[in-house]
């Protein structure tokens, strides 16, 4: 038998190389991660409000997230470095959280949320103001794709599309795994601000698809056609 | 230069002091309406004033994106007649832009041309998609629980093929010891015959070689004959002390 050739008619140095880690990735979603200690330093900083929901839109905002939804990326994945010294109190909206974040959230007596953000409404929430410029009403925001639909309706990892009532047994679970007490949110004074929650298919807060906002008339106008109601509460 | 300031000042100065001193005070009237004049020819005035103020040499356009109005009122090019640019309008300059709000919605045209897209980017629905999931997750977990099952039975089932395995192998090896064997003791008897010390390879050697096999090929075959009579015989035998007995 010939060098090389113990194969077969196709020995291994003639091959075309194939690194299979690579197939689809032009199809693979992104998620550029944020530490939990750089989200620290964020609102230690002044930079995030913590009196208000925070969402992808203001993390960008506050300028310590760089983000290109052109580039294939889906939104914040928030990582778990500086998970023991993490201490704010919080409602966050995130893109990907692992289960050692949303218990360090959690334990603060913070909620955490992940939702999908289809494309468009990431450029949306990138640059408001360009798209309020642009005079357009506020889309819908899409449903996910079939490969995220685990993740976005499961309550473990705080769907957006998971059933509040499995969501509030995961906390408690969750706190009984990682050892701590689950502080009640219910008797919060700030019960208001942490149930804020996105609808699924809103994009801002506090704004509704359909509406169009014009910043220099400092007014939002709302559509009242039948047609175009149907169409947006589609 | 200092000199002509100097005397302007004095100008003023003086003109002042003398308005101060003077006995005859202006009257006045405070009753009359105050009237704002806005004829046509004060109009273009006004513009001829503020056209003179106007000392940036921007063009138009730029002179009015400036001052934060839009830079054309009329059309200038073909993308000037379209929705987007006048949505782009209201969007930047308000109401005051002229464009008429109800252009930032789609139109009947423009939803239906998007639900039909959705339709297609988005085949299913959360419902649909999250039951396509769970099965799929299911099959996953049934795939490895019935190779887990496949595997135990195999397992369980080890001792005894390992026991049939080496049987099978010492019964192969013993069937081989007793070939060779045979065969031995054939060539010794051979060389029994001769006598005298014979290469194998002999033709006579083998000549002799091969009539002894067939004479012990001959007895081994009358002797599984006998054996098989025998077996007859006594099933027979059996056969009939059977019926016998069933008669009586």
């Amino acid at each position: 038998m010939r060098l090389g050739y113990e194969t077969g008619n196709n020995p291994f140095y003639l091959r075309v190389p194939q690194e299979h880690y690579y197939r689809g990735h032009h199809m693979k979603r992104e998620y550029p991660p944020l530490s939990l200690h750089s989200l620290q330093k964020l609102i230690d900083t002044d930079r995030l409000d913590v009196t208000k929901a925070i969402d992808i839109a203001s993390i960008v905002k506050s300028g310590g997230y760089l983000f290109h939804p052109d580039q294939k990326q889906f939104g914040i994945h928030l990582t778990d470095e500086g998970a023991d010294i993490f201490a704010a109190k919080i409602n966050i909206e995130v893109q990907w959280a692992s289960e050692l974040v949303i218990a360090a959230i959690e334990r603060n007596g913070g909620v955490i949320t992940t939702a999908y953000y289809d494309p468009h409404s990431l450029f949306l929430l990138k640059n408001p103001k360009k798209f309020f410029e642009s005079g357009q009403a506020i889309p819908r925001r899409m449903i996910p794709p079939p490969d995220a639909i685990e993740y976005y309706t499961s309550a473990e990892t705080r769907g957006y599309l998971a059933d509040p009532e499995k969501v509030s047994q995961e906390r408690l679970k969750l706190a009984q795994k990682y050892g701590y007490q689950l502080p009640e949110i219910e008797k919060d004074s700030i019960y208001d601000m942490l149930c804020t929650k996105k609808d699924p298919r809103q994009i801002f807060f506090g704004l509704e698809p359909g509406w169009v906002v014009n910043l220099k008339d400092q007014c939002i106008l709302k559509p009242k056609d039948e047609e175009l109601l149907r169409f947006y509460s589609m | 230069m200092n000199l002509c300031l100097r005397t302007k000042c004095l100008k003023s100065n003086i003109l002042g002091s003398l308005y101060r001193y003077s006995t005859t005070t202006e009257v006045v009237e405070k009753n009359d309406p105050v009237l704002i004049d806005d004829s046509d020819e004060t109009r273009a005035k006004d513009a001829e004033i503020e056209k003179k103020r106007n000392i940036s040499r921007l063009s138009p356009a730029h002179f009015n994106v400036v001052n934060d109005r839009r830079p054309y009122e009329i059309p200038k090019s073909l993308a000037h007649l379209t929705v987007k640019y006048h949505r782009k309008m209201y969007g930047k300059y308000g109401m005051e832009s002229g464009v008429n709000p109800s252009l930032c919605w789609p139109s009947k045209k423009d939803i239906e041309e998007k639900l039909e897209y959705e339709a297609v980017a988005y085949p299913f629905t959360i419902k649909e998609m999250m039951e396509t999931a769970a099965k799929r997750r299911q099959e996953e977990k049934e795939t490895i629980l019935k190779r887990d099952r496949d595997i135990a039975a195999k397992v369980a089932k080890l001792d005894q093929w390992k026991k049939e395995l080496n049987d099978k192998i010492a019964k192969k090896a013993a069937e081989v010891q007793a070939a060779k064997d045979r065969k031995e003791r054939i060539v010794e008897e051979v060389r029994r015959h001769f006598g005298f010390k014979l290469d194998p390879r002999d033709e006579r050697f083998q000549e002799m070689l091969a009539k002894r096999e067939k004479e012990l090929k001959k007895q081994e075959k009358q002797a599984k004959k006998d054996a098989k009579e025998k077996l007859m015989l006594a099933k027979l035998q059996q056969k009939s002390a059977g019926i016998g007995e069933a008669q009586k």
